[in-house]
């Protein structure tokens, strides 16, 4: 655990961090609006004092409430993970701004966050389905996604008579969404 | 009476011969800016495909690619075909199924996508791994490592051309297979790792296939390396190509042997040590030319390395027991966790989610492979057809990995 990152990271981006920085192991965690995201991660991958070179994973999340999307970061200087998390994003319509310009290596995973939780990912050129076909019509990795609905949705609707299921509104009854009061 | 065999004619009215529209399909439309410009043929430029059958691209995947002549215009790779929904599955199983759930992911070197699962759910439970099994796990680890960059070496070859050195390859790595069939019971998807430990201890078995094998590793391997390093034909073929610099490299995302053969030191087990790496002794081989040579040369630096820490670890091991003491019903309390390892390919993470129930909330696995497929397009554009082989077979990609 590096309580020198906690007290630089709190010290130089302390109101645009939306919650205190929080430390278990060897991560440390912050958490920025979508409006300060992509300036918080220019400023921690150019300023030599933090140098986080690295992007290591880009994800999105659905908490059943809200869209995030979780930058994790390794640089030389520490020997903790630097998780930035966006949270608070729009679930009906999820858009943040696009970090290709400043690592290009995140199209692709951008690319996977649109096609499994239907992100927008603004001044990405190339945002389009990476896995499912390009007829697919919903996010899988969303936890509204009920997967026999789907289904009967897919350019395979109709192959097997099981597999069909009624409207999204018989789909919808008795499924559970899963929420969750950790992430 | 048989009718007598005539040649069939075009002009036969019993032909239907479709319209020329109904022979192509229809060129897909552009969704996006990137696209449109990639569907954009110039004069003289057609697309060819590779795949998704093709022999040598490790898996099943498809690249268009856009040509002009033998030279390669731009390429755009076509995912998907293995994609299972890990993820997906992960979230509806329990934390002990999801951990078999990762196995298949990178078939090659499967230890390490359930090593990086099982160091996430380690952090949300807060369990100490007994060091005996923190141990086994390196040793198992590392000869998993072997395993993947022998074959490595094989196949690399086979993309350029040369079939004998994966049929030496393959007996490194079958010795190295049936080891841990000794000791787990499967070839391939082993299922090994638990959540605080390892499912059994070493047995006898193993450890005398693993004596005998050390006594004659490094040389067997070394003598396998003759086939290929002092190949003239292969030396030429890969120097130079597919030149890698190190800022790019960053600016890519790329980890692991791909990142190391341009010069920069970064080791997840160096860097951000986990188990007992940071008693063991051991060096990052670094190459700083940054092409498939080099990619191959730090791969084979790394066999050596690998060699050197087994040896350390079946000096140090200690005894004792090989799991936490744990309840059999996982639940961990709402929080989140990342936990990666050194795979022979990069950084494998895996961000776990919990929300207090048996079944992780939300589970993202990363995988090297898949970022280091997007570097196919930028190293071998203006390079003849053959070279996206080549290249392609020195970034070492496994599409099990690639598509989850």
């Amino acid at each position: 655990m590096d309580r020198a990152l906690a007290t630089a990271l709190t010290e130089r981006f302390g109101s645009t961090l939306l919650t205190p920085v929080r430390q278990r192991f060897d991560e440390t965690e912050i958490r920025v609006s979508v409006a300060d995201a992509i300036e918080t991660l220019r400023a921690l991958h150019d300023e030599t004092e933090f140098a986080f070179e690295m992007l290591i994973d880009l994800c999105g999340v659905d908490t059943g409430e809200e869209m995030q999307v979780v930058y994790h970061l390794s640089s030389s200087r520490s020997g903790d993970w630097l998780r930035v998390i966006v949270p608070g994003i729009d679930r009906s319509a999820p858009r943040v701004n696009s970090l290709v310009s400043l690592w290009p290596g995140a199209e692709w995973m951008e690319r996977e966050a649109y096609d499994m939780f239907g992100i927008i990912f603004e001044g990405n050129r190339d945002l389009r389905r990476i896995y499912m076909p390009d007829d697919y019509a919903s996010h899988p990795l969303r936890k509204d996604f009920y997967l026999a609905d789907d289904a009967s949705r897919s350019p395979a609707a109709g192959v097997r008579n099981m597999e069909r299921a009624g409207t999204p509104v018989d789909a919808t009854r008795g499924t559970t969404l899963r929420k969750s009061p950790g992430a | 009476m048989t009718t007598p065999l005539t040649k069939p004619s075009l002009d036969d009215p019993r032909i239907a011969i479709p319209a020329a529209s109904e022979w192509y399909e229809p060129a897909p439309t552009a969704q996006t800016e990137r696209q449109a410009e990639f569907l954009n043929l110039r004069d003289g430029e057609m697309f060819v495909n590779m795949g998704p059958q093709h022999p040598s691209t490790h898996g099943v995947l498809r690249i268009v690619v856009k040509v002009n002549g033998e030279q390669v215009v731009d390429l755009d790779p076509v995912l998907g075909y293995l994609h299972r929904g890990v993820e997906k599955l992960c979230e509806n199983a329990d934390y002990h199924q999801a951990i078999c759930y990762t196995d298949p992911l990178e078939y090659v070197a499967s230890l390490f996508c359930e090593a990086a699962p099982v160091a996430a759910f380690e952090k949300l439970m807060d369990v100490e791994v007994p060091r005996r099994a923190q141990y086994i796990r390196v040793l198992t680890m590392e000869l998993n490592r072997i395993a993947s960059h022998t074959l490595f070496q094989g196949w690399m070859a086979l993309d350029l051309g040369g079939i004998t050195p994966i049929l030496w390859s393959f007996i490194e790595r079958d010795e190295i297979v049936d080891m841990l069939a000794a000791l787990t019971g499967q070839k391939l998807l082993y299922n090994y790792y638990r959540i605080g430990g390892v499912n059994g201890d070493l047995n006898h078995e193993f450890m005398s296939r693993l004596g005998n094998w050390m006594s004659r590793a490094a040389a067997q391997i070394d003598s396998n390396l003759g086939l290929m390093n002092e190949n003239e034909i292969f030396v030429r073929r890969t120097r130079g190509l597919g030149t890698l610099d190190a800022a790019t490299a960053l600016r890519m995302g790329v980890t692991g042997p791909n990142l190391r053969a341009t010069g920069v030191p970064f080791d997840l087990r160096r860097d951000h040590p986990y188990l007992v790496y940071p008693e063991l002794e051991f060096n990052v081989p670094t190459r700083d030319e940054g092409d498939s040579l080099a990619r191959y040369m730090v791969r084979i630096d790394e066999i050596r390395e690998s060699i050197r820490i087994i040896d350390q670890v079946l000096h140090e091991m200690p005894d004792g027991p090989v799991m936490a003491k744990l309840p059999r019903l996982i639940r961990p309390r709402p929080g989140r966790a990342f936990g990666a390892v050194e795979g022979p390919r990069g950084a494998y993470g895996v961000y776990a989610i919990s929300d207090g129930t048996d079944q992780p909330f939300r589970m993202r696995i990363h995988d090297p492979s898949f970022v280091h497929l997007q570097l196919v397009g930028p190293l071998t554009r203006g390079n003849l057809i053959a070279d996206t082989m080549a290249v392609m077979a020195s970034l070492d990609p496994v599409m099990g990995g690639v598509d989850k």
